[in-house]
């Protein structure tokens, strides 16, 4: 009985959506792909659950680089192309700013008056900066100012991530990116005019890049917030899982083989190449390419085999790396609409204390009480998400790995329901309502659980911390000489692009290209 | 930093780069890989364990109680009212079955970890699986089991500390584990079970309950006896768990008012009575927890099933990876069990629909999930992805599972 072929052009190592696009592209250019998931779901953390009758969104779930059907952007242009059409739902805010110690009390939307075309921004006035300066008047010009830089840069890395360019025409073409990659977030703000309410409003999407503005390099910082205050953001109609099952349909329609239940043990070498890969089950299944989204640490560490085909600067190359955050997130359905709750918001950023970053990323260097918090309603984007009369939230926040080494299985419990104590006390005061007397469900995400749903080395979402010693320009720029093993590419979060589904997509097709030109070179 | 330096400087992506690249020189070029968030989530979630049977106890003239220890020495922990999964081979059959652990989570942990569970059998009704167990199992047969599963646990952050058990049947066996993880000190929370029973000579595990009544306040236990004529004994109630009774042993009489949490598990026909009931009584929704209960006995009987169907015999075509066989699918049993009547190794866990660990595609073919039990996600649904154990055919159908 056999249940593979003898071999396949390319195994992709994880089904999710990182895994899911290097398919994808591979089989586009007739490659024969084998995807080995170890879950029986696809989608890694792109995924939801049913309790109690009612779907629920596993964690944060926006995705970006979307933009509207008429106008799309590279995501949703990439899933059509590959026959992914998603029911995507925009979300109808960017963010709601609470920050009682600042008197910060603001909401933002998406959009600006400029165009986009072929995935490039035309800059215009961003309605964002006009919100701030109705609060912030005066303001306008240097806000927006700051936004069309962040849109200049971002047109310069959706460039640049796709065509080769000498260092002499960059600078023609892409000025104001050349000139701020050298520099943190907070070293640009300090180049504007701004009162620092301004710039804590400005600062409050840090999280979903998971590195304080004093560490993170600009070029990050602008390709979000062009990409979220321009194209605004989408969630999937049927949930996440409907992006990650419409991908499977996609790969099975391209001829992908895509295996649930298989977890990838061992990645095997010979004289520097890769030969194919073995299960847990016991199957030894060949190819000359391997895309594999575990991180490189795991990878390196555990998985080639045999070991000493690991060069010393492949462990180099993951330990100097700083680990990026893990997910602590309370999922709830409660008993009463979002309006009988007095939840007003989409997306809610929470600081219960001054917008200082660096306070807050030592914050999620512990177990918590954690003081900055995303809260997210998905009825506002997604009506039909629950039943008439209940509300989907969810609560999250975004800590380090570090914090939770130490934990052992009979602490488990009853650190993550105080944990998620904290979080729900925090919210229903800032709501006046108190959310306990209303819990239909409730399941409670920890590292743990990312660790325990995906393998994903030491529970974490976010790949690696985007900061000064591991830029994105120097990521794409060192690229090349990375691949320490012939036939092997990384995808997922802690590939070039780092973290988020969008991103993810991206770091998919990235590692498929590298397997893809290897091929060509080794005349494949 | 000047204004006037930033704009002039162009030298950033040379810098940013050299800079990466002398951190990773700079880097350890030994093998430095240790995971222990994962290590945790494995001890938590072990996957197969193999376990021996250590004891048999007759609970009642139609039930035993069994006792499990790991062969490895380690039990995950669970929580009072989850559930364990026997991987069985029986005659060739692959099966699973799920079963409430009855023992308490503390039992689990220390020196000497075991873990109960109760199965009754002489039932109308009762399982082939069930009888198998009742009348095979002796000390000493091995097993490999998969836990912890289920959510009919208390839970703090939602449930009320004040839980009223309505039992029926073997559906004790999960309040028998929470009330003796309360009298050990170990869950701080009041449980008064009423258990319904038609007499006495039906109650399982009573001798070991009234002991554990006699030792904390915290537990009460109330026999519910409906058969005619049937003797009473002190402190039973007469008749069925109907709103009347629940309303009594409510906090403050007040099913209302939030302060009691209603934990219900038992057979079929409860459920539905005392679904009823608790309705009737306006108990707030997010105050009621149902324990899921098993595929139908009688699938024809299931709301929107076309009833021409039940005594057909359909062809199943399992395709795993590139292997393709083609076996027998009853229409009045889930594709799940014709899977393992052809001795097809499937993930069923829950056998209710709920948990999703026999999700498969069905590529081809119709086929009835009844709507009590559907746990299946919206994306799922719209691509014929199903649970095994709860899906019936109705057709010849092509369903890729799979390889385990």
């Amino acid at each position: 009985m056999a249940f593979y072929k003898e071999k396949y052009d390319a195994i992709v190592v994880g089904g999710a959506l990182a895994g899911m696009a290097a398919a994808l592209t591979l089989a586009n250019k007739g490659k024969s792909v084998l995807v080995l998931e170890r879950h029986n779901l696809p989608g890694g953390l792109t995924t939801s659950f049913v309790r109690g009758g009612t779907e629920m969104e596993a964690t944060l779930h926006e995705m970006m680089s979307i933009g509207p059907e008429e106008a799309p952007f590279k995501i949703r242009t990439f899933l059509e192309e590959m026959g992914v059409k998603v029911n995507w739902l925009r979300v109808p805010e960017a963010y709601r700013l609470v920050v009682p110690k600042e008197k910060i009390d603001i909401t933002l939307h998406a959009g600006f008056s400029g165009s986009t075309q072929n995935n490039v921004y035309v800059p215009g006035d961003y309605v964002a900066a006009k919100e701030i300066d109705k609060q912030y008047p005066g303001t306008f010009s240097e806000v927006n100012r700051l936004l069309n830089l962040c849109t200049a840069v971002f047109n310069a890395v959706n460039y640049l991530s796709i065509n080769h360019m000498s260092k002499a025409q960059m600078l023609l073409k892409f000025p104001e990116f050349v000139k701020t990659c050298g520099y943190s977030t907070d070293e640009v703000f300090a180049t504007f005019n701004l009162p620092s309410e301004v710039i804590d409003i400005l600062k409050a999407y840090w999280i979903y890049v998971g590195s304080p503005t004093s560490e993170l390099p600009f070029t990050i910082y602008a390709v979000l917030m062009a990409d979220y205050l321009g194209g605004g953001s989408y969630v999937a109609k049927e949930f996440s899982h409907e992006l990650s099952v419409r991908m499977v349909e996609a790969c099975r329609a391209k001829g992908v083989q895509y295996e649930y239940c298989q977890d990838v043990d061992k990645i095997l070498v010979k004289n520097g190449h890769v030969y194919g890969v073995r299960t847990k089950r016991g199957d030894e299944i060949h190819a000359d390419y391997v895309a594999c989204s575990a991180y490189p640490n795991r990878c390196y560490g555990n998985m080639i085999e045999p070991k000493s085909e690991v060069p010393p600067i492949a462990f180099k190359s993951a330990n100097f790396r700083k680990m990026g955050v893990t997910c602590t997130s309370v999922v709830l359905t409660l008993d009463k609409s979002p309006e009988e709750l007095n939840i007003k918001d989409y997306s809610v950023f929470s600081s219960e204390t001054d917008m200082d970053l660096d306070a807050h990323w030592k914050n999620l260097h512990t177990k918590g009480p954690y003081n900055y918090l995303t809260t997210i309603c998905l009825n506002y984007a997604n009506p039909s998400c629950v039943p008439e009369g209940q509300t989907s939230l969810s609560i999250t926040t975004l800590p380090l790995p570090s914090a939770y080494m130490d934990v052992k299985p009979n602490e488990y419990h009853a650190l993550k329901r105080k944990v998620a104590r904290s979080m729900i006390e925090t919210v229903s005061k800032h709501l006046g309502v108190n959310l306990f007397d209303h819990i239909l469900e409730v399941e409670v995400e920890m590292p743990h659980t990312i660790a325990h749903y995906t393998s994903n080395y030491l529970g974490g979402i976010y790949g690696y911390q985007h900061d000064m010693e591991d830029h994105i320009v120097a990521r794409l720029q060192m690229s090349d000489d990375e691949n320490y093993i012939k036939g092997l590419s990384f995808c997922g979060a802690h590939a070039i692009s780092g973290d988020g589904m969008s991103p993810c997509i991206t770091n998919g097709r990235k590692a498929a290209k590298i397997l893809l030109d290897q091929m060509s070179e080794e005349g494949r | 930093m000047k204004i006037k330096s930033f704009l002039k400087d162009v030298g950033g992506a040379s810098r940013v780069t050299k800079l990466r690249g002398q951190t990773l020189n700079n880097a350890s070029s030994k093998n430095l890989y240790i995971d222990p968030i994962n290590a945790t989530a494995k001890a938590l979630h072990p996957g197969p364990i193999e376990v021996v049977c250590t004891k048999v106890e007759e609970v009642s003239p139609t039930a035993k109680k069994y006792t499990f220890a790991p062969t490895n020495g380690v039990l995950p922990i669970f929580e009072a009212g989850q559930y364990v999964s026997f991987d069985l081979d029986i005659d060739g059959t692959k099966t699973t079955r799920p079963y409430s652990i009855c023992s308490a989570p503390y039992q689990a942990q220390g020196e000497n970890p075991f873990f109960e569970v109760t199965i009754r059998n002489g039932k109308k009704g009762t399982g082939y699986v069930s009888i198998w167990f009742y009348e095979n199992v002796k000390e000493g047969d091995k097993f490999i089991v998969n836990l912890p599963f289920g959510h009919f646990n208390y839970e703090e952050l939602r449930d009320s500390n004040n839980i009223l058990a309505l039992a029926g049947g073997s559906g004790i066996t999960p309040f028998y584990s929470m009330a003796q993880e309360i009298a050990n000190g170990t869950l701080d929370v009041n449980l008064t079970i009423l258990y319904g029973s038609v007499s006495h000579k039906d109650i399982i595990l009573e001798k070991e309950l009234k002991e554990i009544t006699s030792k904390t306040d915290k537990v009460k236990f109330i026999n519910v006896i409906s058969g005619e004529g049937e003797e009473l004994q002190e402190g039973d109630e007469k008749g069925f768990i109907s709103r009347e009774l629940i309303k009594k042993y409510s906090v403050e009489s007040d099913p209302t008012n939030a302060k009691t949490s209603y934990f219900v598990c038992g057979p079929l026909v409860m459920y539905q009575f005392v679904e009823k009931e608790l309705k009737a009584l306006n108990v707030p929704l997010r105050r009621i927890r149902m324990e899921v209960f098993g595929a139908p006995r009688d699938i024809s009987q299931a709301e929107g099933y076309p009833k021409e169907n039940i005594n057909k015999v359909f062809k199943l075509t399992v395709r795993r990876g590139i292997d393709e066989v083609v076996i027998d699918a009853k229409a009045c049993e889930p594709l799940a069990v014709a899977l393992e009547r052809a001795g097809i190794k499937n993930r069923t866990r829950c056998r209710s629909g709920e948990c999703g660990f026999c999700r498969s595609k069905v590529v081809s073919g119709e086929f009835f999930v009844p709507k009590v039990g559907d746990g299946r996600r919206a994306a799922d649904k719209r691509f014929n992805y199903v649970h095994a154990c709860s899906t019936y055919p109705l057709s010849d159908i092509v369903l890729e599972i799979p390889i385990l």
